[in-house]
C-alpha cells in the first residue's frame, strides 16, 4: 500500500509539454525528494496530486483515492505548501495558523502537538505580522499551516528555495521528525545538497524523471572515472580542462573542479597521470589530482547531458 | 612682527599636501561605518570593507541580515544613515555624485532582469540607450553580444519564451553591456540546473578578467568558494571576511557551508 | 465564519483603502453639492422690455437693486434673448409684455414671463424664486396705491402674472439628480472593484491554491469575502443618504425603506458581478482594469448619470439598458426625487433582480474549485 501512486502523468500547456509522463510510489514514512531546476514540471506534478489541476493523461491515486473522481476526500487528508509561501501577509502569525486550522475544520489548541515543535520558533512572534518575518521564519509558518490538520500526506513544493543555509538546515530536521512520525513527505527542490537528505529522490527534467532511486542508488550507478582537480589559477584551468581529449565534462564545484572522464578501464594512478601531464604540458605545474566518488549533482549534470545528445 | 621662514614655509607644505583619497590605490569600493537604521532598526550596523577592481566579492548573510539593504546603499538607492562609502569614486554623501554612480554600476537579480513582452535585442538596446550609450555602438556591441552568446537565431525572439538559463545569461550580459566599472547581482543563479548554474559563472570569470568587479549574493555555497572574497553578514555587521580558503582554515570547516553555519548560527536577531 | 472574520480583518487592516473607500463618497457628495451651490449672487438678468411703463422700469429696478442680480442688458426683440443667452451675457431674461402697467392696474392681468438657462437648474429655481418675490411684493405696492387712491374698482385688483420658461432643459431636472448618479457610481465601485481584487489577490498570492486543497467549499470562500463588502457597502450607502439629505438638503420625497432596499438590491448586484470578474481573471490589475474601464464608464456615462439617456444615440440607448447602474438610478430618481411610489419604477426593480439572477449563476458556472 502506497500513499501516492502516480502512473505516466501528463500535463500540456498548448504546445508545451510540462510533464511528459511521470509514475512514481510514496510509502509512508518517507521523504520522497524532485529535485531539478524551474519549469522542469515539478509543480505542475505538485498540482495534479493535490487535486488542483486535471491530468491530460495518466493516473495517480493519493492514499489509495483517485486524484480526479476523489478530489474532495483527498483534501481533507493531505497538507500543501506552495512555492510561494502562501500566508496571509496582513494577518499575524498567531492568526494565520488559527484561520487555517478552521478551514480545516480543526483548532489549533487541539491539534498543538502535531506543529508544536515547529511552532515553538515562532512562539515569541507571534504577533508579528506575517508579512514582517524573515524568509526561515515564513517557511516555518507555512509549514505549520500546512501541518496544522494533522494531514498524512504532506506536499511541498519548494520550500527552501531562497532561504538561506541555516534556515534550510533546520528545515530539513523537521521534515525528518515528521517522516519518523509516519508522515509521506514528497518535497521538491532546486538544491542539489539537499538530495542526500531524502529517502528517495527523482531527478526531473523537461518533464520527465531522469532516474527514481535512493540517493546511493543514482550515485553508485554513475561508473566514471571523476577526479577533482585544483590549482593556482582556477578559471584557466577549468577551460584547459575542458580541451583535454578525454575529458567528457568540466565543472566547477566549489574549490575545485570536477572532471569527468572517458571509462577506459585505467587504475586510478594512470587517469591521473594523464590529466596531470596534459595540465603540465599546458603550464599548469602545481595542480592537485584526486579521485573523488560523484554526488547526486555530479550524476544530475551527466544524465543531464546523456539526455540532451539523445 | 616676523613669521619665520620656516613656519610659511611649513604651513605651504600643508597645504600643498594632498589630502590622503578616501579610496585607496586600486580599489573601486570602501566603506567605513556604513549604518543604516529604519526607526529604531539598524539593518546596516557599521560594516566597514574595501573591494578591488576585478574582485569577485561575494557579499553572504542569512535572510534578513542585512544584505540587501547595504547593497542598496551602495548601488545608490538608498541613504546610508550614518558612514562614509566611496562607490567606483563617487562618494555615497553627495547627491550629485550619487546620480552619477548609476552610470558606472550594472545590477541584475533574480527578479528583475529583462523585459518579458521585448525581443531579445530590443532589450539590448533598450538598457545600452538607457546608460546612455551611441546608436552605432549599441548595433555593433548587440552583434558581438548576441555571437558570443550563441544567441544569434534568436535575436527575434521575445524573452519571455526563452529558457530560464538563456534569460540570466542575457540579463547578466545586458547589465554589463555598458561596461560598468562594477556590478551587483542578487542572487543571479536561483532555480537554474546545475550546468547551467555553472556556465553563468563562467561568464562571471570573463567579465572579472575584463576588469568588471563582481559583487553578488547568492544562498547556494559552492558558489560562495568561486568568490576571490567573501563577506558574511550577521545581523547587520560584517562577521568575517576573506578569502574562502582562508575562511575555512580559519574556522577549521571543510566546506563554505560549515563556515557559513558556524557564523550565522550566532545570530540574535530575527528579522 | 471565523472566514468572514478574517475578510473583516484584511479589510480593517488596511486602513488606506478603506479610508479611500470612506472619503470618496463624502469628496464626491460634498464636491458635487457645492458645485451645484445654490447660492446666488449677481445672477445676470437681460430685460426685454417693450411696454417701458412706470411700472416696468421699478420692477427692473428693484431687482437691479437686489444683491443677487444685476441688469446687464436691455434688449429689443426676442432675437437678441437667444444670443444674450449663448454668450453668456445672461442667465435669466424678463420679459414684459406690452403696455404692461395699464394692463397689470386697469386689467388686472399683467404678465411676466421669467425665461431661465435651464442648464443651471439650481440658479435658475432660486432666481425664479426671488423674481418672483420681488414681483410679488411690487403687485402688493400697486394693489395699496390703487386702493389709496381709489381708482382700482374692488373687483379689478391689480395683478401680476409671473410665468417661468426653461431653455435647453425644459423638464427642469432636478440638479439633486446627481445624488442617485454618485450613489449608483460608488456602490458599484466598492463591491464590484473590491471584491473581485480581494479574491485575485489571494490567487496571485498564492493563498487561494491553499484555500482549494482544503475541505472548505469554495463558494463558502466567495460568499465570505461578499459580505465584509456587503456591510461596508451598507455603511456607505448610509452615509451617502445622511449626507445627501443632511448636508446638500436633497429631500427624500419617496419612501425611505424602499430606497435603501432597492440600494442593497443593487449592492447585491454589483457584488455579483465583482464575483464574476474574480472568476474570469488571474490579476489584480486586469481585475481593477475590468472593473474599472467596463464597469466604471458606462456607470458614468451611460446610466444618465451625466447626459440623459433619451437624448443618447439610439445604439448608445441600447447600450444603457444593459448598465445596472442605469436601472438602479432610474429608481433611485423615481423613489427619491419625484416622490412616486415603488410601483412606478418595478420594471426596473424586477431588471436588476434579473441582473442579479444572471450574474450570480454566471459565476457559480464559471467557478473552478480547481485552479
Amino acid at each position: 500500500m502506497y500513499n501516492v501512486e502516480a502512473d505516466g502523468l501528463i500535463k500540456r500547456y498548448g504546445a508545451n509539454e510540462a510533464l511528459g509522463g511521470v509514475s512514481f510510489r510514496v510509502g509512508a514514512g518517507e521523504i520522497f525528494g524532485v529535485i531539478g531546476p524551474d519549469g522542469a514540471g515539478k509543480t505542475s506534478m505538485f498540482r495534479i496530486l493535490t487535486t488542483l489541476i486535471l491530468p491530460d493523461g495518466g493516473s495517480a491515486r493519493v492514499l489509495g483515492m483517485d486524484v480526479v473522481r476523489n478530489y474532495r476526500d483527498i483534501r481533507t487528508r493531505i497538507g500543501y505548501m506552495p512555492g510561494r509561501f502562501s500566508l496571509y501577509q496582513d494577518l499575524s502569525v498567531e492568526e494565520n495558523i488559527h484561520f487555517f486550522a478552521t478551514l480545516f475544520g480543526t483548532s489549533f489548541e487541539e491539534n498543538y502537538g502535531m506543529v508544536k515543535d515547529i511552532y515553538s520558533h515562532l512562539e515569541p512572534f507571534r504577533k508579528r505580522k506575517a508579512g514582517a518575518l524573515s524568509g526561515g521564519m515564513k517557511q516555518k509558518l507555512a509549514l505549520s499551516c500546512a501541518l496544522i490538520h494533522k494531514p498524512e500526506v504532506l506536499f511541498l513544493d519548494e520550500p527552501t528555495t531562497g532561504v538561506d543555509p541555516v534556515s534550510r538546515k533546520e528545515f530539513w530536521t523537521m521534515l525528518g521528525r515528521l517522516r519518523d512520525q509516519g508522515l509521506s513527505i514528497i518535497v521538491s527542490t532546486p538544491y542539489m545538497d539537499e538530495a542526500t537528505l531524502c529517502d528517495r529522490i527523482a531527478l526531473i527534467r523537461k518533464g520527465r524523471f531522469l532516474d527514481t532511486d535512493t540517493p546511493s542508488g543514482i550515485i553508485s550507478k554513475f561508473t566514471l572515472p571523476l577526479f577533482a582537480v585544483s590549482g593556482q589559477h582556477m578559471p584557466s584551468l577549468l577551460r584547459d580542462i575542458r580541451r583535454i581529449p578525454n575529458v567528457l565534462s568540466c565543472f566547477a564545484f566549489g574549490d575545485r573542479h570536477h572532471v569527468v572522464l572517458e571509462d577506459r578501464g585505467l587504475s586510478t594512478e594512470a587517469y591521473a597521470d594523464a590529466l596531470g601531464t596534459a595540465l603540465y604540458a599546458m603550464g599548469h605545474t602545481d595542480v592537485v589530482i584526486e579521485r573523488i566518488s560523484p554526488c547526486v549533482e555530479d550524476c544530475y549534470m551527466y544524465l543531464d547531458t546523456l539526455e540532451e545528445r539523445s | 612682527m616676523s613669521i619665520g621662514k620656516q613656519t610659511i614655509q611649513h604651513i605651504r607644505e600643508l597645504m600643498l599636501r594632498p589630502e590622503e583619497p578616501f579610496l585607496r590605490e586600486g580599489e573601486v569600493i570602501r566603506t567605513d561605518g556604513l549604518t543604516k537604521r529604519f526607526g529604531k532598526f539598524t539593518a546596516v550596523d557599521h560594516i566597514s570593507f574595501s573591494v578591488k577592481k576585478g574582485e569577485i566579492f561575494g557579499f553572504l548573510g542569512a535572510n534578513g541580515a542585512g544584505k540587501t539593504t547595504a547593497m542598496k546603499m551602495l548601488c545608490g538607492l538608498s541613504r546610508p544613515t550614518e558612514g562614509r562609502a566611496v562607490v567606483a569614486g563617487y562618494d555615497l554623501r553627495h547627491n550629485s555624485e550619487v546620480k552619477r554612480i548609476k552610470k558606472v554600476i550594472g545590477y541584475m537579480s533574480q527578479k528583475f532582469s529583462l523585459y518579458d513582452d521585448l525581443r531579445v535585442w530590443e532589450n539590448i538596446r533598450l538598457f545600452g540607450g538607457i546608460y546612455g550609450m551611441k546608436d552605432k555602438d549599441i548595433a555593433r556591441k548587440t552583434d558581438e553580444l548576441l555571437q558570443r552568446l550563441g544567441l544569434e537565431e534568436q535575436r527575434n525572439r521575445m524573452v519571455r519564451s526563452l529558457p530560464l538559463g538563456w534569460k540570466q545569461r542575457l540579463a547578466f550580459s545586458v547589465a554589463i553591456f555598458h561596461e560598468p566599472k562594477i556590478v551587483f547581482l542578487d542572487e543571479p543563479t536561483g532555480g537554474v540546473d546545475p550546468a547551467t548554474r555553472r556556465g553563468f559563472w563562467e561568464m562571471i570569470y570573463d567579465a572579472a578578467e575584463r576588469g568588471i568587479t563582481v559583487f553578488v549574493t547568492t544562498h547556494y555555497m559552492d558558489e560562495a568558494e568561486y568568490c576571490d572574497r567573501v563577506s558574511i553578514m550577521v545581523d547587520g555587521r560584517i562577521e568575517a571576511l576573506d578569502a574562502p580558503s582562508e575562511l575555512k582554515r580559519c574556522y577549521g570547516a571543510a566546506n563554505m557551508d560549515e563556515v557559513f553555519r558556524i557564523l550565522a548560527g550566532k545570530a540574535q536577531r530575527e528579522e | 465564519m471565523s472566514f468572514v472574520g478574517k475578510e473583516f480583518d484584511h479589510i480593517l487592516r488596511d486602513t488606506r483603502t478603506l479610508m479611500v473607500l470612506l472619503v470618496m463618497p463624502v469628496v464626491m457628495i460634498v464636491l458635487f453639492g457645492f458645485a451645484l451651490s445654490t447660492e446666488i449672487k449677481d445672477v445676470k438678468v437681460a430685460v426685454l422690455d417693450p411696454s417701458r411703463d412706470a411700472a416696468t422700469t421699478r420692477i427692473v429696478s428693484q431687482i437691479d437693486a437686489s444683491e443677487y442680480f444685476t441688469v446687464t442688458a436691455f434688449l429689443d426683440s426676442e432675437e437678441g434673448l437667444l444670443e444674450a443667452f449663448r454668450s453668456n451675457a445672461a442667465d435669466i431674461a424678463i420679459v414684459f409684455e406690452d403696455n404692461f402697467h395699464h394692463r397689470a392696474v386697469h386689467d388686472g392681468d399683467g404678465r411676466l414671463q421669467v425665461i431661465v438657462d435651464g442648464s443651471n437648474t439650481n440658479v435658475g429655481s432660486m432666481a425664479v424664486f426671488y423674481v418672483s418675490s420681488i414681483v410679488s411684493s411690487y403687485q402688493r405696492e400697486l394693489a395699496q396705491e390703487a386702493a389709496l387712491s381709489g381708482t382700482g374698482s374692488a373687483d379689478m385688483q391689480p395683478r401680476i402674472s409671473t410665468v417661468t420658461r426653461m431653455m435647453y432643459n425644459p423638464q427642469m431636472k432636478s440638479a439633486f439628480n446627481f445624488v442617485p448618479g454618485v450613489m449608483g457610481m460608488i456602490l458599484m465601485l466598492v463591491c464590484a472593484m473590491m471584491t473581485s481584487v480581494s479574491i485575485v489577490r489571494e490567487k496571485e498570492r498564492g493563498t487561494m491554491e491553499v484555500l482549494l486543497v482544503s475541505p472548505v467549499k469554495p463558494f463558502s470562500v466567495i460568499l465570505a469575502k461578499a459580505i465584509p463588502y456587503f456591510v461596508v457597502s451598507a455603511f456607505i450607502l448610509l452615509l451617502v443618504l445622511c449626507l445627501s439629505v443632511f448636508l446638500i438638503k436633497v429631500p427624500i420625497s419617496g419612501s425611505l425603506l424602499w430606497v435603501i432596499l432597492v440600494s442593497l438590491l443593487f449592492i447585491l448586484v454589483s457584488l455579483s458581478i465583482g464575483i464574476l470578474i474574480s472568476t474570469l481573471v488571474s490579476k489584480q490589475e486586469v481585475a481593477i482594469l475590468i472593473s474599472g474601464m467596463v464597469l466604471m464608464l458606462p456607470t458614468m456615462l451611460l446610466s444618465g448619470m451625466l447626459f440623459p439617456v433619451e437624448s443618447m444615440p439610439e445604439v448608445l440607448q441600447w447600450i444603457s439598458y444593459c448598465v445596472p447602474a442605469k436601472w438602479y438610478i432610474d429608481s433611485i430618481k423615481v423613489m427619491m426625487i419625484q416622490g412616486l411610489g415603488i410601483r412606478y419604477c418595478l420594471d426596473a426593480v424586477l431588471i436588476l433582480c434579473g441582473f442579479l439572477a444572471l450574474f450570480t449563476g454566471l459565476s457559480v458556472i464559471k467557478f473552478k474549485d480547481r485552479l
